[in-house]
């Protein structure tokens, strides 16, 4: 054999899926490629609470974490039920003898439009709603075909917008930042945090386990129920 | 990690023509090899495979080298303006955290010191060793470079909290002739200087602190790293 580091230990070929490949690609579901240093390890099984980290850069590989499809479709409607709260009521609520003064996100973002910065408010809309609220439609709708069994057209797409809506959302610094709002405003008048504050320190609770159980175990339902159409 | 082997075993992907997938985690291997300007893609996703993202340091340099413009006027312009009865007030980022520090709340102004200040600059500098270092394929402190990089995708976005209070500030602090907020030039340069730096660590592939040997090992064979 010419190429024997190719060859050894290889499980019988699988045709790839897609054919715009030039070359073959075969799946090697026995092996982890480490993202962040590119070492390669056997594949081992993970207990709950278990984490495999890189023997040479350390990076995170993988969580024994599976949170069963049925639970994160909760999380997900949770989740969108409180961006819905974050985003109707007050975030913070001031009294300044007796002249009241209240505001929620989208208000304070259309001021800041409306006070001649439309592109910190264009930038506030995306961090903090628009791009969780897009995260938590998308995994709603691909969760919702794949406890049916099925794979939502788009499935591909789809899964992979979440990497770049995950990445652009900051709920949790948007909810440090109203902390901070309020007890700077408190010197002023006095400050009450709204139904508004509490909704997205919950949603950060939420996003916050929905990405610990990561998007590789759907992708893998979602390639397994694909392949049995 | 007991069952592994000691990393003297330890192989690449680039060696085993092995790609894992950035997007859904899927790794494949190439039957046979392949010029190494073959586009590759995820049989299970399509994203396109490589060893080294193309082009990562070129683009972390352009996203890096306007986040280090910005961050002057990031600075030096205020960030937003006051009115009240005691007269009007333009506040830089720097005279927040004084204002708060004032006020008593030390706390409060040590977490902005840390999002507004520190973070920003201490992402400018880590990007610009790691990038420095990858151009020059440099294999010192290989291991704590990766958690440089990993601590810089970990903060990154904590600095968008100046922008996030000024603009609540804005929509709250609403007193008619009493007293009002309005953002100012700074906090533009400001939200761009955090963007920016995290397109800068989001375009640097950190498999780049790891450049690949000149000659492969002699007959690298997978069985032996499980044994």
């Amino acid at each position: 054999m010419t190429e024997p580091e190719l060859h050894v230990n290889a499980p019988a070929p699988r045709a790839p899926a897609a054919s715009r490949t030039q070359a073959a690609l075969i799946a090697r579901p026995d092996l982890v490629v480490c993202n962040e240093c590119d070492a390669v390890h056997q594949r081992i099984e993970l207990k709950p609470g278990n984490v495999a980290r890189c023997r040479r850069c350390n990076a995170l590989l993988g969580r024994g974490h599976v949170m069963p499809v049925q639970s994160l479709l909760a999380f997900a409607f949770a989740a969108l039920l409180l961006i819905l709260i974050g985003n109707t009521a007050p975030i913070v609520t001031l009294d300044l003898r007796g002249v009241i003064s209240r505001a929620t996100l989208p208000e304070s973002i259309r001021y800041t439009w409306d006070s001649g910065q439309p592109l910190v408010a264009l930038l506030t809309a995306a961090t903090a709603i628009v791009f969780p609220l897009c995260f938590t439609l998308v995994r709603l709708y691909v969760l919702l075909s794949i406890v049916r069994g099925l794979v939502p057209p788009g499935f591909n797409t789809a899964m992979r917008s979440l990497n770049f809506l995950n990445r652009w959302s900051m709920v949790e610094v948007f909810m440090m930042g109203t902390l901070v709002a309020v007890v700077r405003s408190a010197g002023l008048a006095s400050a009450t945090p709204g139904i508004g504050l509490f909704a997205y320190a919950g949603l950060t609770l939420l996003l916050t386990s929905i990405l610990a159980a990561g998007t590789h175990s759907l992708w893998k339902i979602g390639s397994e129920l694909g392949s049995t159409r | 990690m007991s069952q592994f082997p000691p990393p003297a075993s330890l192989q690449t992907g680039a060696q085993l023509h092995l790609f894992s997938c950035l997007a859904c985690g899927r790794v494949s291997q190439l039957a046979r090899p392949a010029p190494a300007d073959t586009p590759l893609h995820c049989p299970r996703c399509d994203a396109p495979l490589h060893h080294r993202r193309p082009g990562s340091l070129q683009r972390t340099w352009a996203f890096l080298l306007a986040a280090m413009i910005l961050y002057v006027p990031a600075n030096l312009l205020p960030i937003m303006s006051t009115n009240s009865v005691f007269g009007n007030a333009t506040h830089t980022i720097l005279g927040g955290i004084e204002e708060l520090r004032a006020a008593g709340d030390w706390s409060l102004a040590l977490i902005v010191f840390i999002a507004s200040i520190v973070v920003p600059l201490l992402k400018i500098a880590v990007l610009l060793l790691l990038t420095i270092t990858a151009q020059r394929r440099s294999r010192w402190k290989s291991v704590e470079r990766a958690q440089l990089y990993r601590m810089v995708e970990a903060v990154g976005h904590w600095s968008m909290l100046d922008v996030f209070v000024v603009v609540l500030l804005v929509g709250t602090l609403r007193f008619g002739a009493f007293g009002g907020v309005q953002p100012q030039a700074g906090l533009l340069a400001f939200g761009a200087v955090v963007v920016l730096t995290m397109l800068a660590a989001g375009s640097f592939d950190p498999r780049l602190i790891w450049p690949e040997e000149p000659t492969p090992r002699a007959e690298p064979s997978i069985t032996e790293t499980h044994g």
